[in-house]
């Protein structure tokens, strides 16, 4: 019975559930701005912000053929919905998205998108801003760049 | 059994990044004395994998996926990662 209770509670310490107006995703998928629009439908909303991070030719160790992520998945969501919570505190926010692809991305894909809908523009701006910002510094997700000549792990920051 | 002898725990460590790749394993488990803390744990994997030690400062121990102090007790119920730094986006 201890046991079991001890791994209900590991269960629910790694995993909350999102509200309904947040999608906070970290998956294996190539991403779909369709999707990401879809789920920012709102007709209250009258701005919609999207942020979209790709894989780039030039990294820190040459020219960049592809990048290969991996994430403590678990523990990534739960940071990212920890920031989407803190931007809705912060803005008037009316819908939601952050979804992190994993894996071997070759040049020109998508790794995140972030996605918000407010009523105005600078809501949506903002939190758009605020959320990509903290999920590259907050989030247990890493990176190694694949060039020709060599496989790095890129440097990052520590989290706290 | 003597109750001054604390029970043996066996603890779950996952690994990231170039961590998991210098170990070569996703997950370690490591035999500790019961009511240890993450210092105890982590001087312990650095022991059993010398080379990690280069790294010792350059990852932080997540317990249930919260960053932790060096301080905290530990069992072998809690879901404890090594974290280097991170650079996703």
């Amino acid at each position: 019975m201890i046991p079991l209770l001890l791994l209900v509670m590991k269960l629910l310490f790694c995993r909350q559930s999102a509200g309904d107006e947040f999608l906070i995703r970290v998956t294996t998928n190539h991403l779909s701005l369709q999707e990401v629009m879809r789920e920012l439908e709102d007709d209250s909303a009258g701005a919609l912000s999207i942020f979209m991070g790709n894989v780039r030719n030039r990294g820190r160790y040459g020219n960049v053929s592809e990048i290969y992520y991996e994430a403590y998945s678990e523990m990534a969501e739960e940071k990212m919905r920890e920031i989407e919570n803190e931007a809705q505190t912060k803005w008037a926010i009316k819908k939601l998205v952050a979804i992190h692809r994993i894996g071997n991305l070759k040049v020109g894909e998508t790794s995140i998108i972030i996605g918000v809908s407010s009523e105005h523009r600078n809501e949506a701006f903002e939190a758009c801003k605020y959320i990509i910002n903290n999920v590259k510094t907050r989030v247990p997700i890493w990176k190694k760049e694949i060039t020709d000549e060599s496989q790095k792990w890129t440097d990052g920051i520590l989290l706290e | 059994m003597r109750s001054d002898i604390p029970d043996n725990d066996k603890i779950k460590v996952r690994l990231f990044a170039n961590l998991r790749e210098l170990v070569g394993e996703r997950e370690i488990t490591i035999t500790v004395p019961g009511g240890v803390t993450v210092s105890y744990l982590n001087n312990e994997i650095l022991n059993k994998y010398p080379q990690l030690k280069s790294f010792s400062n350059k990852f932080v121990t997540s317990v249930n996926c919260k960053v932790t102090t060096d301080d905290t007790v530990i069992t072998s119920s809690d879901e404890i990662a090594l974290l280097p730094p991170v650079s996703g986006g």
